[in-house]
């Protein structure tokens, strides 16, 4: 397992994402996978800045680990912030569509990417903190 | 892979702005990106337009931005057009829908 650790701030994604396209090269990945992962893993991080703890409450961190596991890779995001809402059942069909410019939502779009680009997203709030974990399954 | 920094040129025209992004359009530099758009966005005498063929990266935030774009635009009636999509990121805005809106533009 590799494991990374960022300040909970915007400026550090990109490092996460160079970390991604190591370890995912590493293993293999297709270019479209490993493209599908960073926007992936780079929404679970703006969700873990966003809604981390502030630096007024002591700042925060976030723990980005990269498991290899026999069916392909899962990437777990790890902050000490609230839990946020995930629902599933919601995001079965693109989020903008059939509706009009002026009522199109601005937001809210990260959790559906994580959900189409990966092939597992799961959502773990406890006291802790809040997981994300995002699974992707080697192609053939 | 090397990352690459975001980069904003603006050019205005007789009859349009454009504004073209290279690099990685992510949460960091929304703030940048939004000022940058402040003070074209009421210009309706002008064609905004958005050109992305440098750009090699884009997240749920940039997106959000070209989506309060567009609603500005067509709410003032003003057209606006994104340019020059690269295929990494219009898959991204086929899976959000957002290509639907793009290809209609607001210049009607």
């Amino acid at each position: 397992m590799i494991r990374l650790q960022i300040p909970s701030h915007a400026d550090y994604i990109d490092i996460v994402r160079v970390c991604l396209y190591g370890v995912a090269s590493k293993l293999s990945f297709s270019y479209e996978d490993i493209e599908d992962m960073k926007v992936a893993v780079s929404e679970a991080c703006n969700n873990a800045v966003l809604y981390g703890r502030s630096k007024e409450e002591g700042g925060s961190l976030i723990d980005v680990s990269f498991q290899p596991t026999e069916a392909g890779i899962t990437i777990i995001v790890k902050n000490d912030g609230p839990p946020f809402e995930h629902r599933e059942s919601e995001l079965a069909s693109p989020p903008l569509q059939g509706i009009e410019i002026s009522e199109l939502p601005v937001g809210g779009l990260g959790l559906y990417l994580m959900e189409a680009l990966m092939d597992e997203v799961k959502v773990q709030s406890g006291e802790n903190g809040t997981e994300v974990i995002l699974t992707k399954y080697a192609s053939e | 892979m090397k990352s690459q920094q975001f980069q904003i040129d603006q050019k205005e025209t007789s009859d349009s702005y454009v504004i073209s992004l290279g690099g990685e359009l992510d949460l960091s530099v929304v703030t940048q990106l939004r000022s940058a758009l402040e003070p074209v966005m009421e210009r309706a005498d002008l064609n905004l337009v958005l050109n992305l063929r440098e750009l090699t990266y884009i997240d749920s935030t940039g997106i959000g931005i070209i989506v309060s774009i567009l609603k500005y635009r067509d709410g003032i009636n003003a057209p606006f057009a994104v340019k020059e999509i690269p295929p990494s990121i219009q898959r991204l805005f086929d899976l959000t829908g957002i290509s639907g809106y793009l290809a209609e533009g607001t210049d009607k």
